[in-house]
């Protein structure tokens, strides 16, 4: 993608500086050209890493719709160069590069999907199943064809992860994940979790939702 | 290659939970999107206008389709894959412009209801919540981050109500960065990463000693560059406090009062005498800058010249420091 074009709006970090912060007001958004970016949340005393993003890829997306805050931090792993969008320029660079508009197109098909998924496992009202529905919103997210004939899935993910979804404190998600061991449903290792059998978590699932 | 497809009533050309990658247009004809609303699980019927596209997020992020796509009339629509859709679409950047505005508030929608059920648990007044950020990282003794944070709320907050600790914190921050450098230095009193918000933590220990308040309200003074009454303040702290520690950081700090009060003389004989009494002072390399600044500012350039050297040949010295004394030493050159 040619985008000498764009070179006026170049911004460049040092390795651990901010690019933005949680909670700051957004007013531009941004596509990496080389370099990766960290995109973090503190979470109480502890910084996690949400996501680590690279050349090509857009970050701070959500300020195109509206001033609202930052709803994490983003900061150069190493010396990043990126070029920085606000809503001003933002029609030029649609305009110049359409390539970059469906990529944001995609981005936010993306975005839309996963806060409904999220949506639908708050509308539960039943704890098991927000949990059990956090593992098959995970499964979705990782298709893969060797396993689909198997009921035993394996999630890289913790239990503050999933207390993180399904809008539980760790003492409610841990509480639930227990009933599930003790169940024999769950096996629950240092970092990652193992669902028994998805198939029969899907049909617990779907018989808590309101119809 | 898109193609044209004809349907008759009550057809369905696709239904909810299918995998497709194809996204259609309507060209004449009458459709109904069926769905039930994700909230109250309510039917809700959408009615394709002509010349419209759908199926369109779907296909694109390769989900399950959200909807029953139901023929009401005899319709014709067109066909197209993901990529021919994306070639279409290249050509047009206003019909981009119009969908990602779409999706943007369909986003924002959805966003909102997320955050409402959310609500209880992660509810941070933003304010609040960037100050708060800076006090994470200043904690942690990230200093660049901390001042980055700071700055940003000082920007955004002005009379803020954490304007005065982020003032205090922000100058410790760029300090600590110079002198210790990330991940070391001293802890910093009077942190509290619960302000304004929900992750209330029992705090012990961190109550702000009398000296450090009067410290850093003093500081805060002189950052409004009120010199005159920093000074004074300092020079309180420095005859009355129990406290070592802040004694000696205000008996810095009123040299430096001195110095931006343009009271070169007092400024040179304050910081030899301290030098005297504390040949180990921390800011030891930016005292002595100061009182070459101040023979420089009356006009003295030789000693002004002998302080620089000295502080080049220091060991040690702050890259901070070093650069300022060399850029002071090509000013008077």
């Amino acid at each position: 993608m040619n985008l000498e074009a764009f070179e006026r709006f170049a911004v460049s970090y040092e390795p651990g500086e901010i690019i933005f912060c949680e909670y700051e007001p957004g007013d531009a958004f941004y596509l990496i050209q080389g370099g990766r970016v960290q995109i973090s949340r503190i979470m109480g005393d502890i910084e996690k890493t949400l996501d680590v993003l690279q050349q090509g890829e857009i970050f701070g997306e959500m300020a195109i719709l509206e001033e609202a805050p930052r709803s994490a931090t983003a900061s150069a792993i190493e010396r990043v160069k990126c070029l920085e969008f606000n809503r001003a320029n933002f029609e030029i660079l649609m305009r110049g590069q359409p390539a970059i508009a469906l990529r944001l197109l995609k981005l936010f098909t993306k975005r839309i999907y996963d806060q409904r998924r999220r949506f639908m496992i708050l509308t539960l009202d039943d704890v098991q199943a927000r949990v059990a529905d956090v593992f098959l919103m995970l499964n979705e997210m990782q298709v893969n064809p060797a396993e689909e004939e198997m009921d035993e899935r394996v999630f890289q993910t913790t239990q503050d992860d999933v207390a993180h979804w399904a809008g539980l404190s760790s003492e409610e998600t841990r509480h639930v994940l227990n009933h599930f061991v003790s169940q024999r449903r769950l096996e629950v290792q240092k970092d990652q979790i193992i669902v028994k059998n998805i198939n029969e978590f899907i049909r617990f699932v779907s018989s808590r939702r309101k119809q | 290659m898109p193609r044209p497809m004809s349907f008759k009533a009550n057809s369905v050309i696709y239904f909810r939970g299918d995998v497709s990658d194809k996204i259609y247009i309507l060209k004449s004809g009458r459709i109904s999107l069926n769905s039930n609303d994700i909230e109250t699980g309510q039917e809700i019927h959408d009615y394709i206008q002509t010349g419209e596209f759908f199926g369109v997020k779907s296909a694109m992020g390769k989900y399950p389709r959200e909807e029953d796509a139901v023929v009401l009339s005899t319709t014709t629509v067109i066909q197209f894959s993901v990529p021919e859709f994306e070639a279409l679409v290249s050509q047009n950047t206003t019909l981009i412009m119009k969908m990602l505005k779409v999706f943007s508030n369909q986003l924002r929608r959805i966003h909102v209801k997320v955050s409402s059920l959310l609500a209880e648990e992660e509810h941070v007044d933003p304010e609040a919540g960037l100050f708060n950020i800076g006090q994470y990282y200043l904690g942690k003794k990230r200093y660049v981050q901390a001042l980055h944070a700071f700055r940003r709320y000082l920007t955004y907050y002005p009379s803020g109500t954490f304007n005065q600790k982020a003032n205090e914190f922000a100058l410790k921050a760029e300090q600590f960065a110079q002198q210790y450098g990330a991940g070391k230095g001293p802890s910093i009193q009077g942190l509290d990463s619960s302000v304004g918000g929900t992750a209330a933590k029992p705090d012990t220990g961190r109550q702000m000693s009398d000296a450090a308040k009067q410290y850093y309200a003093a500081v805060s003074v002189f950052s409004q560059q009120k010199y005159a009454e920093a000074l004074r303040s300092f020079k309180k702290i420095a005859e009355e406090s129990a406290d070592e520690e802040f004694r000696i950081k205000s008996l810095f700090e009123i040299g430096r009062c001195f110095f931006n009060l343009e009271q070169y003389d007092n400024c040179i004989k304050h910081f030899k005498s301290l030098i005297q009494r504390y040949p180990k002072l921390p800011e030891l390399a930016d005292a002595l800058f100061h009182v070459g600044q101040s023979y420089n500012e009356k006009g003295d350039q030789e000693k002004a010249e002998s302080f620089f050297q000295k502080i080049l040949s220091m060991p040690g010295t702050s890259e901070t420091v070093l650069r300022k004394v060399r850029r002071a030493m090509k000013a008077a050159s």
